[in-house]
Formats: C-alpha cells, structure tokens, sequence
C-alpha cells in the first residue's frame, strides 16, 4: 500500500491542472499585495505582511479554491482515464479498493500540500509589508483588519496557521466528492463539473435555515467564523468524507472496465 | 489436468443487449487460443471479462481455479495487456513504466525488467520517454509488461495491433516460447495467416455467440493423398490403426497421422490396396476461408432463426455444425 501510495504522490506534480493551479496560487497573492486601488474598493490599507494571506484566502475560499481542488481531485481518476492506464493497474494483484484508497488519500492530501503552497506564496507575496508588530487584525480573527489595538507576530501567526489548517481540512470532502463523481462518470471534467454543481446548489439551500448548519459549504467559512462549535464542524466534515470515500468505493468495486 | 482458463455458460449484457452469451471454452497450460471474429463480435468483452475487469451477468470465469474477482492475488500469475495499443504513462520512460509495473507486481527483479525488454528487442529505447514510442513499440513494451512476473496465464487483446511484420514476428515467437514453457495463452486477433502459425485454438465468435473452435494442432498434422480411387483409399486408410479423421475431399482422402507413424506407410499401404497414389503432402489449413464460411453461414442462419415468429436468435457451438463437416 506504501508503494502504491508513493506512486500516487508523484503523478500528483505530473497533473495539468496542480501545475496551472499553482500558478494561480502565485499570481493571486501578487494582485493582493500590489493592488492599487485597494482603499477605494474596500476602505482599507494593508499594513502588515500576515494581512496578504488573510486577503487571499478571503477571496478564494468561496470559489477559486474548491474549483481547483475539484478539478484535480477529479483529474486524479481523469488522467488513468485519458492514458487507458486504469485497467493496465487493476491487472496487477492489487484490490480495487486499494487502488482507489491511495487516490482518495492522495485527493485528502492535495487540500492540505496547496493551501501549505498557498500561504507560502502569500507570505512571499506580503513580505515587502515585513512581518513584524502592526495596528490592526489579519482580518482572520474575530477583530477582522481593522483589529483591537497593536497585534504581535506570534499571535498574527497563529491565526494565519491556524485559519489555513481549517480551511484546507473543510477543502478534504470537496475533493473526495470530485473523486466519487469521477468515479462515477468515468471523466475528470464531468466530475470536476458535478463537484461545482453539487455546491452551487448546497449553497442555494440557504434558505432552508435548517439544513443550514449542516451543509458542507457551510463549513467553507468555518476558518474564519465557524457556525456551529469546531470540534462539531472536524466531525461534520469527516462525516461528509467518510460518506463520499464510501461511496467512491462501493461503486468503483462494481465498475465494468 | 486443471484448465488456466475456464469459462461455463458466461454471459454479458450490457443493458438488456447481450454482447456475449453462453460462452464456454478453456484453455490449457501450454496452449496458445485465439478468438477470432469480425468487429464487435465480443473479443474484447470476453478478453476484459476473462481477466477480471468486467463482471459477468451471468456464467463463471475461472483462472487456474479460482474466480479473478474473489481472488485478486490470483492475478499474480497473470500476465495481461487489454488495450490496443498497449497503455502505459507517457511521460515515464519504457524502463520506469516496467518499474511501476514490478512494484505493483509486488517486487520483480531490476535484472528481469532488463530481460523482458531485450526479449522484446527495446533495449536501446528503454530510457526513452513512452510518448515517444511508435504503436508497435508500445504493444511490445505491452508484452514485455505481461511477461514480466514470468505468468501462468497469458491474456493479450490484439498484440499484433499496429505492428510491422518484424515485431509481429517477434512477438508471436515470445508467445511461442511462453506457451512450450508450460504458460496458457489467450489473444484476441484480426491476423488470422499468423494464427495459423502459432496457435493451437481457435476460437470464432460472432454477435458474441461462439460458433465454432477449431484444434489448429490436429490441423497442422492432416495429410493430403491425390489417388485414383479414393473410396478404396479412404477405407484403406480408415482400417490403419496409425491414421485418424479420413475423409473425402473432392478427388483426394484426407487424413490426420499419428505423430509416431511414418509417412512412407501411407504409401506403401496404398500401394498394397491397388491404390495408385499421385501426389502426398500436407493439407494446408485455410483458417481465412474456413472462417468466412463459418461466420456467413452462423448469418445466414440466424438470419432464418429471426424470420420464424417467436424465434430465439443466439445460435450457439452448440446446435451448429461441427468444424469437422468442413
């Protein structure tokens, strides 16, 4: 399993679309960090370097990021897909359930190796602004930007870490979700596509105010302001996973090739 | 002796299509099969069902006993390639790519991935990207990554796709040697001159029915006898505990040797019948002629079958003529 694991890592870096993604990851922190008319479109200065990530991560999470977790979630089973390299696999002695674990524990990963990336480029991106004591919040806080008072690295950091750590685990069930439709479809771009569909109607379903605590795009904004207790949203969220990775599984046990 | 390959009854439908029905045939260790058949006859099917990929509707597969879907380590001892061209990651060198296999494989040997590649004659392109191979030598890289873990069982859907006749030749001689060393071999091919040359089944399928089989084996040992009296001859023969299968073709007698018996007593015993014999030879088996008529004839047929009201369709081995008649 260890080999097989390996093995998926490294096609990983070979995707298209992790390739394109983290380029999108470069760029997008730059437009924050050196963006001219910051102050007349939001009201607002960046004063610190730890400010950049918050911005960036802010202005994804709702969109730019679940689309490239779910399009390289779902190009996982796209590309044995594209290279007809599914069936050559599954005819060496090795389960389909294993097989697909390693992809589904790969697409766990991704969530977690971009974000890691994400923040790196946002630091570096912030970096002109330093890194030191500065007036004002990170905007991921509960003070947002403007803050309360002077804020100190320390503290600056661990909001930052922090706020990346839980907006790259709520990331995980989108991924395993691109996988499942996948699976499903046989398609990187149907499942990549089923993926975005399936949150633009959860997000809809916000005017069911019931449901609305327990919608996985809810959890999207648990980095910042969590709806419900976090120990409740880590279990909601490995509810959703452990659903969408069952789901991958049963059906592609039972898929003709 | 146990069968490699076993199938009893297998079926596949694909929605309420069948596109393979009753099919039942084996293979033994140390037999090359090919199923032959025009386009969408279910070769593909049959080879993908046989291996494990697909799952029947109905029927068994068994691969040296044991069922490839409730037994995935069988597939240790099975060496298959199912597409055509053979598949494999394009960025990764012809070496790597055989690499990745013997991990999955569950270790082989970095000195048997060597081999396998020079038993192809891809030595000299083995640290070449795969995305640069030409197709036939992305189907010979396919066969040395089905030879690779030395299997029991053999399964190739169309080796020969997309080959000139070297590597075609290449190829059927690494079969050749695969099967005289005790491995069963299934293919599905279009090549029928060359099955001919290294087979010793043939299996014709059509609309996913299996028409006919045929033992290339006892084909290659029939003899030919031109004479003047062929009735006397082939009774003649008939009585000779040292022949088997006698029968008339037009005016020759056809017949099938004992391997042990020599073939200077066919005429010595003809001669001692009265039977003035012209010419002896062998009788060259028309694998492309044989099929067409087998195919043309299970049409025709089926063809009849449809035409009656409240008619089944499938038309199996089973209730056609025997290859024997032909």
């Amino acid at each position: 399993m260890s080999a097989l694991l390996q093995m998926e890592l490294g096609k990983l870096g070979r995707l298209a679309s992790v390739r394109f993604g983290a380029l999108v990851l470069i760029l997008f922190p730059l437009l924050w960090a050196y963006a001219p008319g910051i102050f007349d479109v939001y009201g607002f200065f960046l004063v610190s370097g730890f400010q950049v990530p918050a911005l960036a991560l802010l202005s994804s999470m709702e969109f730019l990021l679940p689309l490239l977790i779910a399009i390289t979630c779902a190009e996982l089973i796209g590309i044995e897909i594209n290279h007809g390299t599914l069936p050559t696999v599954l005819l060496r002695p090795i389960t389909r359930a294993q097989w697909l674990l390693a992809k589904l524990l790969v697409a766990s990963a991704y969530p977690f190796l971009a974000l890691a990336f994400f923040l790196l480029t946002s630091l570096a991106a912030g970096a002109f602004f330093g890194f030191g004591p500065f007036v004002g919040g990170t905007g991921l806080g509960r003070q947002g930007l403007l803050g309360a008072g002077t804020m100190v690295p320390i503290e600056a950091w661990q909001e930052v870490l922090r706020a990346y750590l839980i907006a790259a685990y709520s990331l995980v069930p989108i991924g395993l979700l691109a996988v499942l439709f996948a699976v499903i479809l046989m398609n990187a771009a149907g499942g990549a596509l089923a993926t975005l569909a399936t949150l633009i109607v959860m997000q809809l379903l916000v005017v069911f105010p019931a449901v609305t605590p327990y919608l996985l795009t809810t959890q999207l904004s648990a980095y910042v302001q969590p709806a419900s207790p976090l120990g409740w949203v880590v279990a909601l969220i490995a509810l959703y996973c452990a659903a969408f990775a069952a789901a991958a599984v049963i059906v592609f046990e039972r898929k003709d090739f | 002796m146990q069968a490699a390959i076993e199938t009893h009854a297998l079926t596949k439908r694909y929605g309420p299509r069948p596109v393979v029905r009753d099919l039942t045939f084996a293979v033994e260790p140390g037999e090359v099969y090919a199923l032959i058949g025009p386009n969408g006859a279910g070769k593909t099917t049959v080879i993908r069902l046989v291996s494990g990929l697909a799952f029947p509707s109905s029927g068994t597969v068994l691969m040296l006993g044991h069922d490839p879907h409730e037994t995935p380590t069988i597939r240790r001892r099975l060496g298959a390639v199912v597409e055509a061209p053979a598949a494999f990651y394009p960025y990764l060198t012809g070496r790597s790519n055989l690499l990745l296999h013997a991990r999955l494989a569950g270790g082989v040997a970095t000195s048997r991935v060597r081999e396998v590649l020079d038993q192809v004659e891809l030595g000299h392109a083995a640290d070449r990207k795969v995305g640069v191979y030409s197709l036939g030598m992305r189907q010979r890289l396919g066969v040395a990554a089905a030879l690779l873990t030395r299997p029991e069982v053999l399964i190739l859907d169309e080796p020969a796709s997309g080959m000139d006749p070297l590597s075609l030749h290449l190829v059927h001689r690494v079969l050749r040697d695969a099967a005289s060393s005790g491995t069963a071999v299934l293919l599905s091919t279009h090549h029928l001159d060359e099955v001919v040359a290294y087979c010793s089944h043939v299996g014709i399928l059509e609309e996913g029915v299996l028409i006919d089989e045929v033992d290339l084996r006892d084909r290659g040992a029939r003899m030919r006898a031109m004479v003047d009296d062929v009735q006397n001859a082939r009774l003649t023969l008939a009585a000779q505990p040292w022949v088997r299968e006698v029968f008339v073709r037009g005016r020759d007698v056809v017949f099938t040797l004992d391997e042990s018996a020599a073939i200077d007593r066919v005429g010595r015993c003809l001669a001692a019948a009265g039977v003035a014999l012209r010419e002896l030879g062998d009788d060259s088996f028309d694998l492309r002629s044989y099929y067409r008529e087998r195919v043309e004839a299970q049409r025709a047929r089926r063809t009849s079958v449809e035409g009656r009201p409240g008619a089944v369709a499938a038309v199996s081995v089973a209730d056609a003529p025997t290859g024997a008649d032909a």
